[in-house]
């Protein structure tokens, strides 16, 4: 009897065992199960392609992927420089009001037809029309005039003199396409830039496929094609990555980079963005509308310990500009580390020695760290008597409740710039858009940033920038933390591949990547 | 015969209308609108007249009744409107997201079932000894377990030591690779089958240690009835009913948990076309997928009346 039950108990077990060694490749486990396409160079992220029209994309994701089908004028590099893309040079003339560009010849688009100057001007007029809802339209919004100058030359006329046009004409919501496509009304069903990729094909919520293209200007593309697949959880994309389904995931939180093996190649930049607490300086009954208030809270912060709590230590303390030629060092002109007895000093100032409550609202559907950036500062602000009570909100009720500035402070993740004006000037310039968000409104702010935008020597940027950087953190504006490093997790055969601050250009490396 | 049906198919689809109202109205409710969740905070940056022509694009100005009647209207006619977000057709999207939710589905209860009433049946022929421990042990670990634990911890498990995640491969059709599909849907089902297998070993356990004290079990017994004929006929076949209950209302909690799953194990089901249209506010998707959840429970339970007339004969004569 006991013998027939060993035996029974011998059976299932060999039929599980046989059952899981079938089920995972054949007896074997396998690496890649059959189905998997080798020459295909697969990214996951844990966003989707959400649009395929570069003149309207928000999504970090869509203007790495478009970024690698469409090409702007000019770009930034991965060291935040100017440089040419599709316009090879530019000259600023009539006192600063005319920027004369000339463009690349022998560019084609996918569909074959030659880059010209009438479909760059095609391109930037339908950026700037109102009935497309270019997100950047207002970068570029003292253009009054583009003209056509020749086949390959175009012309720029300005209102009035601002440098920041050419930082404008960077973002991939400013890309060239085909005069025709705009004409027949084809670019949002089906992208057609002069990138290194073609589109392929686009299953929402699922991939973004691309396929190498045969004529691109800048010299022979390696890899075949590249998919974007959505896999929803970090952990998964990991997962992935060790499984060798996928050549590259897109990571943004530290403790599933530091549970990779080794074998995976992990490439960081910092991102060209900020995290800031940002204070409402014009809200009734609030503490903050009080300078020494706000000043004590940029005192009692301490950025190398958030980093540490929230983002186990894959980031570096900030001040207004992170990155790039006017970056702002110190990161504070006031209190660059934490120094409590400055803050207890500036509550008694304010006349609250024991401290003050505010509310601050986070969401960690927009950034995964908010909530522990949160927690962390609010016990610092604990150590000089400042409550901080932390309302933790969806993504749209955070949205809607920013937009219409119906907060004390918000945890905010904001897009960076090399160009201070084209960061701040939408918030704390004199016709900002984002002034009800920014909460901050002051004619010096406003000035300084005129000033600098009309700088035209690099001694007179640089001096101009530190006077904003220095202007915001003295006057505790907002509190800024950090910038974070952003993951690219790649298989161990991934050569050649690094990393870009530059969101558009994210991927741009995949030009010259290769699969050893 | 036809009056009973005509009043259950009334009942369905009052059901179901008041499913659209509520998930309607509950969706209006909530902040922010598919203009804000398209663009975040750049929607700031819009000048009145491209927020206008925004609106427009998105549909966003019409009244609240307005937008409930003609998708009302279109829904009649068989049109399930056209994604905010990606503009492409909802029956476009849900045809594509559907037969994977379906496929997983039907596996995660063939396993569910087998498991569940596997268990509990040994569990109640051998009441408090090793075979029974073991089954209760799997019930509460499949009840107090959640399945995105167990999805994490099997794809990690699977990756690091086997090397092994075939659904990260793109999802691949039953027809076009059945192999492949097999695979892919497989470790997904099977975790949503603990939490589905413990209520059902639950259920059968308990049922079938009833039937054993019953006097026709007992006598059947005793007049020295074979163990495999009066485990199938007299045990099995009379805690069916109970099984079939429980296995219906666990459906429902099936599609509940697939939409974490699809999300954990990559699969482009319904429930993550649901989760993704949701964060990007997209109404006219979220609506329909809701509408085809609530019908697909009704539907089953529906299903599952009309199967106690075959199960049990003595239903037939209610």
């Amino acid at each position: 009897m006991k013998h027939w039950r060993r035996s029974k108990i011998a059976t299932v077990l060999a039929t599980v065992s046989g059952l899981a060694a079938a089920l995972t490749g054949g007896g074997v486990f396998s690496a890649a199960p059959s189905g998997a396409s080798t020459k295909t160079f697969v990214i996951a992220d844990t966003s989707s392609v959400q649009k395929i029209d570069p003149d309207i994309v928000t999504n970090f994701l869509d203007f790495e992927a478009l970024g690698l089908i469409y090409q702007p004028l000019v770009q930034m590099s991965p060291q935040l420089v100017i440089k040419p893309d599709l316009a090879t040079k530019w000259t600023w003339t009539h006192n600063g009001l005319v920027l004369n560009l000339q463009l690349r010849h022998g560019v084609r688009f996918d569909n074959g037809t030659l880059f010209t100057s009438r479909d760059a001007v095609a391109s930037l007029k339908r950026a700037v029309a109102a009935k497309t809802a270019d997100p950047s339209a207002s970068f570029i919004g003292s253009v009054k005039s583009f003209v056509e100058n020749g086949p390959y030359a175009i012309r720029l006329t300005l209102s009035h003199r601002d440098a920041s046009v050419l930082e404008g004409l960077t973002t991939l919501n400013m890309a060239m396409m085909p005069a025709s496509a705009i004409a027949n009304g084809s670019i949002a069903k089906h992208p057609d830039g002069t990138g290194p990729f073609e589109f392929s094909a686009w299953s929402p919520g699922n991939s973004f496929t691309m396929v190498a293209n045969p004529h691109y200007w800048g010299g022979k593309v390696k890899l075949p094609s590249v998919k974007i697949i959505t896999i929803a959880s970090e952990q998964s994309i990991a997962a992935a990555l060790e499984a060798g389904t996928i050549q590259m995931g897109d990571l943004t939180q530290p403790t599933v980079v530091s549970s990779l093996p080794k074998s995976i190649k992990i490439s960081k930049a910092l991102s060209l963005s900020y995290r800031v607490l940002q204070m409402q300086d014009n809200q009734p009954n609030s503490p903050l509308d009080n300078v020494n208030n706000r000043l004590a809270i940029e005192c009692a912060t301490n950025r190398k310990q958030i980093i540490a709590d929230a983002l186990s230590g894959q980031g570096q303390p900030s001040g207004p500009v992170p990155l790039g030629p006017f970056a702002s060092r110190p990161v504070s002109a006031i209190c660059p580390t934490q120094n409590l007895a400055k803050a207890k000093a500036y509550l008694a100032a304010a006349g609250n020695p024991n401290g003050f409550s505010f509310t601050a609202m986070t969401s960690d559907a927009l950034d995964s760290t908010s909530a522990a950036q949160a927690t962390t500062l609010q016990a610092q602000l604990a150590q000089v008597g400042i409550t901080m009570t932390i309302n933790n909100l969806d993504s749209n009720s955070y949205i809607q409740d920013w937009l219409a500035g119906k907060f004390q402070a918000a945890f905010a993740e904001n897009g960076a710039d090399p160009n201070p004006y084209v960061m701040y000037d939408r918030y704390f310039g004199a016709g900002a858009d984002l002034k009800v968000p920014a909460g901050y409104v002051n004619p010096t702010i406003q000035k300084l940033l005129a000033a600098g935008d009309l700088a035209t020597t690099l001694g007179a940027q640089k001096a101009a920038w530190a006077r904003v950087s220095n202007f915001l953190t003295s006057h505790a504006v907002w509190d800024w933390l950090f910038d974070a490093y952003n993951f690219e997790a790649m298989a161990p055969n991934v050569k050649g591949f690094t990393a870009s601050p530059v969101t558009s250009g994210a991927f741009a490396a995949l030009a010259t990547t290769h699969l050893s | 015969m036809l009056l009973p049906l005509v009043r259950r198919l009334a009942s369905m689809l009052t059901t179901l209308f008041g499913v659209l109202v509520v998930v309607f109205v509950i969706l209006r409710l909530l902040p922010g609108n598919a203009v804000t969740a398209s663009l975040g905070v750049n929607a700031g940056l819009l000048s009145r007249a491209q927020l206008q022509a925004i609106d427009k694009f998105y549909g966003v100005g019409e009244s609240i009744p307005q937008q409930f009647f003609s998708w009302l209207w279109s829904m009649l006619h068989g049109n399930l409107g056209v994604s905010l977000s990606s503009r492409e057709p909802v029956s476009t999207l849900v045809g594509s997201a559907l037969p994977v939710t379906l496929e997983l589905a039907v596996m995660s209860m063939i396993l569910g079932i087998l498991i569940g009433v596997g268990f509990g049946m040994i569990g109640a022929l051998h009441p408090d000894r090793w075979q029974d421990d073991v089954g209760q042990g799997l019930a509460v670990f499949g009840l107090s377990v959640p399945s995105f634990v167990i999805g994490t911890v099997l794809i990690t498990y699977l990756a690091s030591i086997f090397h092994y995640f075939p659904s990260s491969l793109g999802f691949v059709g039953l027809f076009t690779n059945p192999w492949l599909n097999l695979q892919q849907v497989f470790f997904p089902a099977l975790t949503l089958s603990f939490g589905i297998g413990a209520a059902i070993m639950r259920t059968t356990r308990a049922a079938v240690l009833e039937i054993k004290n019953l006097n026709f079990s007992r006598t059947a017994r005793g007049k020295g009835m074979s163990q495999i004929a009066y485990v199938w006929r007299h045990l099995f076949l009379n805690a069916l009913v109970a099984i079939t209950t429980m296995s219906g209302i666990q459906f429902g909690y099936l599609l509940g948990g697939a939409v974490i799953v699809e999300d954990i194990f990559v699969l482009p089901g319904i429930g993550r076309l649901l989760i993704t249209s949701i964060t990007d506010r997209d109404f006219p998707v979220v609506q329909s997928v809701t509408l085809i959840f609530a019908a697909g429970f009704i539907v089953v339970n529906t299903l599952i009346d009309i199967s106690y007339t075959i199960i049990d004969p003595r239903t037939r004569s209610r």
